[in-house]
């Protein structure tokens, strides 16, 4: 293991006293002068026609400054994948769903925009609606979408290796079933906004977003302002898992409000509204074969899965594809068919959430492969163990697994919990139960085509010398991409952590797709990492004239310049240091030549020294369509062993104990990699026990409040033992990948094998909710 | 956004200026304790008044005063205390479960007994206690005071018999007979922050430790629009010997006395056969304790 100065240690966040002390200002907290309040009008029903809109009523009441519809905003496409831009700022020829946006207003306060918007008048002529996918694509649906006539907005048909043939090689082949339902991503800030349009026609949007660059370039193309006179700053963000990771109406329509009153407008979602907007979890349908030999060697697995998009597309065609490609590893499968369907329905539109498109294949292939190791009589860690990849593989569709700890993982977790001495021996409703996961550690490709960097860095050295400024545009969403940046940063310059100070979530410091498929330590900390080096290159230079002394002898480290080869007289250096700060109460006076000292006399000869730092990530394999998605530069793995006690007349599941190893290739910041782990770790025990978005008749959400819509509270999450692996992924910086959303994915597995284990039955439908269970324990009582 | 309506507020120092004030607002006024139900309901605009109460300078509304053979609490009693106080959790040990299983530590805080009871949800936490203990309740206005029970204060969801200008005072529970003892316990989703898919309150009193069960009452709740008797259960439970046997013929009838129905949080099914579960469990441990008692 190397030296570091800075990372790999447990350093506090460096937002820990503006969080803890309530300094940190979110955007419902902005405010400015002479600020105008908006708010939208939404659809009340699922599937409509718009005949017509009167607004005549709201504009007559005192205090409204503007309403805007899309005769105001126009009907430019815009969307997540240009492939697929089937959203417009405001409504015109029909609602998709309940909540659909129609209108904004904006007036002098809350209240009275409120009761502005509650006098829109809209005519409607109803149409059928569809809340289920099978409902949605039966002969003779009526289309969501006039370009998807079948209401399928997008599929995927892909074959690796031979299946058919593949199953005919096979010992034993078999068939599962398994649906989620819909997740919120339950972030507790819900989304808000405050735009401000100057008078020099530049837009400053301060937005809950995870990606400023990919909302700059919305609100640009969507209200036609040049890209360069739009400038997205996210403040302080309170989660997002997903769904904040592209634009929303608010953004679009407070950018409009302001551009057309000249005052800035704010807009802040309630919580209904976030339920309505969505952009979460879909609702997966999967229907799983696979093929083993006798010995329990995976040999072929055919996938076909039907999405719940909801009423647009969102990140839908990525995760279409997630929902097949994910399951290529981390074990040796060298035959597998996939067939996927993205559904449109008349409800909220579905999205990426942490764990995109891989959660619920995941939790239904787990669960099979438990059952499948069950039936050949194998433990199911030794199955697994039998069949994960290594290291310098590369699956087959083409996934190159560059540095790869499941094994590691596996093995790790297995001797921490004790599952020799458990696994089917604990007494009737207590059980235990494994799972593995895998993930990107960063999209490969930008969510448009395109040949631009992923991130860019900037670091400027104050010209006193003392402080390094870090500028990036990567999104801290709470997840702690600012501390491991400025980790990055110092320890690659050779600075201590205090001495830089970051500044990021701008879209004027530079491009950073943003904080999602787990990419920002990896890709903006390639590009930190490269300007540190070159900030450090520069002030050497100068050293190395100064004194004389080749760069190579010299480093710095902790804050001081190392001469490698002994002591050097600096005393120039620090004489006229000294003499520039005359009555000043700190003087160096170190045996040591401080960076201080040193970057001060390279301001003095250069003027302002500044680096910056680009990454993208090479070419990566797979020349199929559909290889852009889950190519990446690196992979994540994990595996999870999860006890739990089941209440056998109740049904109720309580999770007992959580053993977590995640293989984060090198951990810069040991505490933010554990907690990642056990974020991850309670949205996965939340969706398996608790979470549902259900709806209405009506195509309603039921229950859109923290009340009946449960994520689970700090009593129901069990201790958590993490492990964090560390295989140096030759592809990262430091050897660093993600641990974002990869932690995420052996949860639900894991519970649901645990589940079996104490009551000897199998759930295919989540959420396992005591009644679902108590129902299932019922029936297997019966058929006895 | 749910923004909370204008209103005036108003702190009187003792009871009497309250009631004044709350008569003289003639059915505009709204007494605000904790505000945990109030002011959400406020938001959601289900009610409007022009003016709150608080009645949190009282003196008196805020404490346990233990008398004779009984004790009196305080409506403006925060939760979380009846779940710190000894006599409480020694003496009424299920009103005790009850609390400590309201809502969270922070909702604890706030919330008070008298919010819980003239809120009248039908899945409140302390009524279904209260009532197998037999509690009795004050109601005050400007004009005078009466004393009722506890079980006949509710007619349905949200619906009680208090009248706009009273103010609910306290709550008064006699000390338990010799042999007796309750237990509640309630079923959620999570281990905080739930409202009851079923909870059952039972209470039983024994003539002699080994003896025979001479008064029994089973509260079920959440299963219908306010709490009821399991009528059936308790009828076979009285003048019988407690075995396992009998408790389990109980919670059966329990689970016939309830007419449940299907919504978000279960369906009316579960909802039964959930019933004749806890009325078994709380029942077992009611009759522990009973057999312990004095
Ligand atoms: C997040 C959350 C979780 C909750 N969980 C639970 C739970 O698990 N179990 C449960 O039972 N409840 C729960 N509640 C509901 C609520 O907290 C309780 O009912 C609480 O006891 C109400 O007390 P309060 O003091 O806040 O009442 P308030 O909101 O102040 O008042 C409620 C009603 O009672 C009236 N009122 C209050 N005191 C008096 C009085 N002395 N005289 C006359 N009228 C009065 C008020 O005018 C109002 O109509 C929850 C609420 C929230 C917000």
């Amino acid at each position: 293991m190397k030296d570091f100065s800075v990372i790999n240690k447990r350093l506090p966040r460096v937002d820990a006293w503006s969080k803890v002390t309530g300094e940190a200002r979110y955007a419902a907290d902005l405010s400015m002068p002479n600020m105008l309040y908006a708010v939208l009008f939404q659809s009340p029903l699922a599937h409509a026609k718009i005949l017509n809109i009167d607004t005549s009523a709201a504009k007559k009441i005192v205090g409204v400054k503007d309403i805007v519809t899309y005769k105001e905003a126009g009907t430019i496409r815009y969307g997540v994948s240009p492939a697929r831009y089937d959203e417009t700022m405001f409504c015109y020829d029909k609602v998709r769903y309940v909540g659909d946006e129609i209108a904004a207003v904006a007036a002098i306060d809350f209240e009275t925009a409120m009761e502005a918007a509650s006098l829109i008048k809209v005519d409607y002529e109803e149409l059928p609606f569809y809340l289920n996918v099978f409902d949605a694509i039966k002969e003779g649906a009526v289309p969501i979408h006039d370009d998807y006539p079948n209401n399928i907005g997008a599929e995927v048909h892909q074959e690796f290796g031979n299946v058919e043939d593949a199953f005919k090689e096979c010992d034993y082949i078999r068939t599962d079933r398994f649906v989620n339902k819909k997740q919120d991503g339950g972030f507790l800030e819900p989304q808000a906004c405050l735009a401000y349009y100057d008078m020099n026609g530049n837009l400053t949007l301060y937005t809950s977003t995870q990606t400023p660059h990919y909302v700059q370039r919305t609100v640009s193309m969507v209200l036609n302002i040049p890209i360069g006179k739009v400038r997205v700053v996210k403040p302080y963000v309170g989660g997002g898992f997903g769904p904040k990771a592209s634009a929303n109406t608010i953004e679009l329509a407070a950018s409009l409000l302001s551009m057309r009153t000249g005052r800035p407008v704010k807009m802040v979602m309630n919580r209904e509204q976030v339920f309505m907007h969505s952009r979460g979890r879909h609702q997966f349908y999967h229907e799983l074969t696979t093929g083993v030999k006798k010995d329990g060697t995976i040999h072929a697995l055919k996938n076909t899965c039907y999405l719940d998009g909801g009423a647009y597309s969102s990140f839908g065609i990525a995760t279409v594809y997630y929902a097949g490609s994910l399951l290529g590893a981390p074990y040796r499968l060298p035959n597998m068919k996939y067939d996927g369907y993205r559904v449109y329905t008349n409800k909220p539109a579905c999205g990426a959430q942490r764990g995109h498109g891989g959660v619920a294949a995941r939790a239904a292939w787990e669960q099979q492969l438990d059952i499948i190791a069950g039936e050949l009589g194998i433990d199911p860690i030794e199955f697994r163990l039998k069949n994960v990849r290594e290291k310098g593989e590369v699956t087959c569709n083409d996934f190159n697994l560059s540095s790869f700890g499941m094994k590691e993982c596996l093995e790790a977790i297995r001797d921490r919990s004790d599952w020799k001495n458990k696994k089917g021996k604990l007494p009737k409703g207590k059980g235990i139960g494994v799972a593995c996961g895998f993930f990107v550690s960063g999209a490969g490709y930008p969510i448009y085509r395109s040949e631009t960097f992923h991130s860019t860095a900037m670091i400027k050295l104050s010209e006193d010398g003392g402080t390094v400024e870090l500028y990036t545009a990567a999104a801290e969403i709470g997840q702690g991409s600012d501390t491991v940046l400025t980790m990055m940063a110092a320890e690659a310059l050779g600075v201590r952590y205090e001495d830089v100070k970051i500044y990021s979530g701008d879209t004027d410091f530079g491009v950073d797709l943003g904080a999602y498929s787990s990419r920002q330590t990896l890709m903006s900390g390639h590009a930190v990492k490269q300007a540190a080096e070159d900030v450090k290159r520069q002030v050497l230079e100068v050293l190395s004239k100064r004194l004389n002394i080749p760069v190579e002898d010299m480093d710095i480290k902790d804050g001081y310049i190392v001469f490698k080869k002994g002591p050097v007289d600096f005393s120039g250096i620090r004489s006229y240091y000294i003499k520039e700060h005359r009555g000043w109460a700190e003087q160096p006076s170190d045996d040591r030549l401080t960076f201080k000292e040193a970057a001060r006399i390279a301001y003095i000869e250069r003027g302002t020294i500044v680096s910056t730092g680009a990454y993208k990530p090479g070419e990566l394999g797979g020349k199929y369509k559909g290889a852009t998605v889950g190519t990446s530069p690196a992979y994540g793995c994990s595996a999870q062993i999860v006890e739990v006690t089941v209440d056998m007349e109740t049904g109720k599941v309580t999770v007992d104990k959580m053993t977590d190893a995640h293989d984060c290739g090198f951990a810069i910041n040991r505490t933010n990699v554990e907690g990642q782990m056990q974020g991850s770790l309670s949205m996965g025990l939340g969706e398996a026990l608790f979470e549902e978005v259900k709806f209405d008749e009506k195509g309603r959400v039921a229950n859109p409040t923290f009340g009946e819509y449960r994520i689970p509270t700090a009593l129901d999450m069990p201790n958590v033992n993490t492990i964090i692996i560390e295989s140096d992924e030759p592809n990262g910086p430091f050897g660093a990948k993600e641990v974002g959303e990869g932690a995420i994915m052996p949860t639900i597995p894991a519970i649901l094998n645990a589940i079996y284990d104490a009551v000897g039955v199998r759930i295919d439908e989540l959420p396992v909710t005591s009644e679902r269970l108590y129902n299932a324990i019922k029936e297997k009582e019966r058929k006895k | 956004m749910l923004l909370l309506p204008r209103f005036d507020y108003e702190e009187p120092k003792d009871l009497s200026e309250a009631c004044k004030i709350l008569a003289g607002l003639k059915g505009n006024g709204k007494i605000i304790a904790g505000g945990t139900d109030l002011l959400v309901n406020m938001k959601k605009g289900l009610v409007s008044p022009s003016c709150l109460v608080s009645i949190g300078r009282i003196p008196g509304l805020s404490e346990i005063e233990p008398q004779n053979s009984s004790i009196f609490i305080g409506s403006n009693l925060i939760v979380a205390k009846l779940t710190e106080f000894a006599l409480i959790r020694k003496r009424y040990p299920m009103l005790y479960e009850a609390a400590s299983v309201l809502g969270s530590p922070l909702i604890r805080n706030r919330a008070t007994i008298g919010g819980n009871i003239v809120t009248a949800r039908p899945a409140a936490d302390l009524p279904p206690p209260l009532i197998a203990m037999g509690a009795k309740i004050k109601l005050k206005n400007k004009r005078g005071e009466r004393e009722i029970e506890l079980e006949k204060f509710f007619k349905g969801p949200g619906e009680t018999i208090i009248k706009q200008d009273e103010i609910l005072t306290g709550i008064i529970l006699d000390e338990p007979p010799m042999f007796s003892g309750g237990s509640y316990i309630k079923l959620g989703h999570r281990k905080a922050l739930e409202i009851a898919i079923v909870a059952v309150a039972s209470f039983i009193t024994l003539d002699k430790p080994d003896g025979i069960i001479v008064d029994a009452k089973v509260i079920l709740s959440s299963v219908a629009p306010k709490a009821i008797h399991a009528v059936s259960a308790e009828k076979t439970l009285i003048g019988e010997k407690p075995t396992n046997k009998l408790i389990e013929k109980a919670a059966n009838l329990a689970s016939g006395d309830c007419t449940p129905i299907d919504d978000i949080r279960g369906s009316a099914e579960y909802r039964c056969a959930m019933v004749e579960v806890l009325t078994k469990r709380t029942l077992t441990a009611a009759l522990k304790q009973a057999k312990k008692s004095r």
